[in-house]
């Protein structure tokens, strides 16, 4: 029988929210397909490192496993990434494994994403509703606008794009594209947009839109391929007519 | 609600690519003279001189120390928000951006030296004209010094022609990949003729 392949992991951990970050490498059985989350499965069934010592098991975070909730998102190789859809096959081996510093971490590669949700809240990232009635004859949704807010919408807050932003960490209080871009999405709803200039304006304060440096790595790092980049862009001009409002409206 | 935020950010924008844009061409402008040796560049400078005064006082405060003063500040404050990481992911434009903060922190330094040394020890203390004998004897005399200022200059130009491709970014002016990607060419193809044009007036001292 040919000898097993192994396949070596390098996982950054660490014990609390405050505690010291220290390296662990693992080896798991190689099988075809092996992706990130089976192979931390694999070290959870037999939590051993690589120099036979018995350790508590790599605590991450996953949900979907298709690419669709956003939750295993971790650094792997250097990269954010979703867990779930990197394959082994394709990684350059030993795989190094940590988690996305850009948020508080919790444990090992769980890392705590709300800070997402607050700045979902500060852009207004909602519909109102006008009432429990029913609304005759809706407004319809331009079938090209549908398009661009379909693709947007596609958005799962795994914060890909956070990592990935140089302006976006401890050092800066910037929300980040993908709470930006979602500004957009429900300026571009027939009814979201009666509140395009709540948003607009929230995008002019402190850590919005301003804050964007133009290094364009979220449009390269987000996993559902939307535009970032081409929507700040709109964004920009946006905040831009928004401001001249505010000057010459009063 | 006051964005002050917004407002410092859009200044600082239009401050670097039309205020001090203005100044790196007149820079380039003038020194590019020196091609033509010292007859052309003092003349250039005497040209200069025709201003009245008060005038060019008030255009070297208003139009170069203040709006210096407030880009190379506030953009420290802007440099010190980003966590460089071109290491990590080696986009193009990460690198520009990472580049755009490197020159700024390169340019803070070099432009004290500048223009304490040549504008206010040099020509205000001193009272010694500026003219091409003394740039020449200056750059020849120490090569490192115009070392420095030939690195000073490509530092300014790219941080120039970077803004301009970062200026339609945050102007909302290019809103596409392709449009920005023209923009970034274009800009870039400038930077490096600036560059060019540097090199060949700071090496004409070395060579006249």
């Amino acid at each position: 029988m040919a000898e097993q392949k192994k396949v070596r992991l390098v996982i950054e951990r660490q014990d609390g929210p405050n505690d010291k970050p220290y390296e662990q490498a693992f080896e798991v059985d190689y099988r075809p397909g092996l992706n990130i989350v089976a192979a931390l499965m694999e070290i959870q069934k037999n939590p051993v490192t690589v120099d036979g010592k018995k350790v508590a098991p790599v605590v991450w975070e996953c949900n979907c496993l298709e690419k669709v909730c956003g939750a295993c998102m971790m650094v792997i190789n250097g990269k954010a990434r979703q867990a779930c859809c990197s394959l082994v096959d394709n990684l350059e081996q030993p795989i190094h494994l940590a988690p996305a510093r850009t948020f508080p971490v919790i444990r090992d590669l769980l890392i705590d994403r709300s800070v997402m949700f607050e700045s979902l809240k500060r852009i207004h990232g909602w519909i109102e509703v006008d009432g429990t009635w029913d609304v005759k004859d809706a407004p319809i949704q331009n079938p090209h606008t549908a398009e661009t807010a379909y693709e947007i919408s596609h958005c799962m807050t795994c914060g890909c794009c956070l990592e990935a932003c140089p302006n976006v960490g401890p050092q800066s209080d910037f929300i980040g594209p993908s709470p930006t871009v979602q500004a957009y999405l429900f300026n571009l709803h027939p009814l979201g947009k009666f509140d395009a200039p709540t948003r607009l304006n929230a995008l002019m304060e402190k850590g919005g839109i301003t804050s964007c440096g133009n290094s364009q790595n979220c449009v390269e790092a987000c996993p559902k391929n939307i535009k970032l980049t081409t929507y700040l862009a709109q964004l920009n001009r946006d905040v831009n007519k928004q401001a001249l409002k505010n000057i010459f409206n009063k | 609600m006051f964005h002050t935020t917004f407002y410092l950010r859009r200044l600082h924008s239009l401050v670097g690519l039309l205020v001090l844009g203005i100044v790196l061409f007149e820079h380039i402008f003038t020194n590019s003279m020196a091609l033509g040796g010292a007859p052309a560049l003092n003349g250039a400078l005497a040209m200069m001189e025709l201003i009245p005064k008060p005038i060019f006082l008030g255009l070297e405060v208003f139009g170069i120390a203040i709006p210096l003063l407030f880009h190379a500040i506030y953009g420290v404050y802007i440099a010190l928000q980003a966590n460089n990481n071109p290491g990590r992911y080696g986009y193009i434009r990460n690198w520009q951006f990472a580049l755009q903060r490197w020159t700024a922190w390169f340019l803070v330094v070099f432009l004290v030296w500048h223009v304490f040394y040549l504008r206010v020890f040099t020509k205000g203390i001193s009272g010694t004209p500026i003219s091409y004998e003394l740039l020449q004897s200056y750059f020849v005399g120490h090569p490192v010094y115009a070392l420095l200022y030939i690195l000073g200059m490509f530092a300014a130009i790219f941080h120039f022609c970077n803004g301009i491709t970062t200026f339609c970014m945050t102007w909302g002016i290019a809103k596409g990949p392709r449009i920005q990607n023209v923009i970034s060419l274009c800009s870039m193809g400038l930077c490096a003729l600036l560059c060019l044009v540097t090199l060949v007036f700071m090496g004409s001292y070395f060579v006249m």
